[in-house]
């Protein structure tokens, strides 16, 4: 490959680069947006390119591993941030606490919160094949939330906690 | 609102102390790194990004999961050895945390991969679960399914620059610091891969649409 066309391959993709900060930057319909805006009519950008690169940024989903694991997860790493305290602490009891216990429910700005998550669009959202083990049977679900800010994914999760031992009433 | 910190390059040309803005995980890390308890907020804020790389990477839940749990278990236990990178050309939001996280996560994937070579393993884009049947989401589904297998036949490092770039929506200087590549390098794997895809996907360059539609 000759030096010049090189170089044209990397400004093309240093163009379709800038393009994809300003679709992946715009949520939740980047086609919608997009269409009409300047990097959407940009010539030196592909046809092809813009239309697969706005296809990707919608039509992908995102995976989320079933809640069981997350909380089971959770605690594992809860025992783990345990142990690695113990020889900090001295004289220190050991005994394991699950984290969630070590933060009350009273608000706390180290933790993130509901609308931290800027992950948060109208992707399609799969959960996880492990959660057909869990209660909810929602294996396979396919469903297009606004994840921790929907009644639907909150209602989840509590019914979720609802079932967990000592989870709740 | 962004503070800022003395970064030093490792590369001999970029040798010159530099001010960077902070990486915007930065509270959580410090007080995680403090308190590992405090791990929490971080595990929550990452965990399906994570898995999600995880799985588009493995195509298996549940070898996903052990990627992610060991990429998890190793981040909180390495943390204390975490040392902020962050770059100015990293963007006002850069965060290096998740650099440092996706190349755990990196790491663990390839181990699991060769774990996995020991026992057949299907093709990401055959891998598909088949969701609940509800017809509003029917076109949805078949969208993505087809977007999903196009990405699954890319080769290794461009898949994987692809998924990090939307699905886990990383910029092309964190691609390029996970995948140990230069941003240049990043930008070119993601152009091809993109032409690649629309080729498969049949994306005509008149239309920008799909085979016999719009999109």
């Amino acid at each position: 490959m000759s030096l010049i066309r090189r170089d044209g391959g990397e400004i093309e993709a240093l163009i379709t680069d800038r393009y994809l900060d300003s679709l992946l930057a715009i949520q939740p319909s980047p086609s919608l947006v997009l269409d009409g805006g300047p990097l959407g009519s940009d010539p030196s950008l592909s046809a092809a390119v813009r239309a697969v690169s706005r296809r990707l940024a919608t039509d992908l989903p995102r995976f989320h591993p079933s809640f069981r694991f997350e909380e089971r997860l959770a605690l594992r790493l809860a025992e783990v941030a345990a142990s690695m305290r113990l020889p900090v602490a001295a004289g220190a009891e050991g005994a394991l606490v699950p984290i969630r216990e070590l933060h009350p429910a009273t608000p706390d700005s180290l933790r993130a919160t509901e609308g931290d998550d800027e992950w948060a669009d109208a992707r399609p959202l799969l959960i996880g094949g492990a959660v057909a083990a869990s209660a909810l049977s929602l294996a396979g679900a396919w469903l297009a939330w606004r994840r921790r800010t929907s009644p639907m994914a909150r209602a989840i999760r509590a019914a979720h906690q609802m079932r967990q031992p000592g989870g709740g009433a | 609102m962004a503070r800022r910190a003395l970064w030093r390059s490792g590369a001999a040309k970029d040798a010159v102390p530099r001010i960077a803005h902070l990486d915007r995980d930065r509270p959580l890390v410090e007080a995680a790194q403090r308190e590992p308890a405090r791990f929490e907020a971080l595990y929550r804020r990452y965990l399906a990004r994570v898995y999600s790389y995880a799985y588009y990477e493995l195509g298996d839940h549940h070898a996903a999961e052990d990627a992610t749990e060991a990429t998890f278990v190793s981040a909180l236990t390495n943390l204390q050895r975490f040392e902020e990178r962050a770059r100015p050309s990293d963007g006002e939001g850069a965060s290096t945390f998740r650099v440092w996280l996706f190349q755990i996560a990196r790491n663990e994937v390839a181990g699991e991969r060769r774990r996995a070579r020991r026992r057949p393993v299907e093709p990401i884009g055959e891998t598909v679960v088949d969701p609940i049947d509800l017809e509003a989401a029917a076109v949805r589904r078949d969208e993505a399914r087809a977007a999903w297998q196009a990405l699954g036949r890319l080769p290794g490092e461009r898949r994987q620059a692809m998924v990090l770039r939307f699905v886990d929506e990383l910029s092309t200087a964190e691609i390029a610091g996970v995948l140990g590549r230069s941003e240049g390098a990043v930008r070119v794997l993601i152009h091809r891969a993109l032409k690649s895809v629309a080729r498969d996907m049949g994306v005509s360059k008149r239309s920008g649409g799909r085979r016999g539609s719009e999109l």
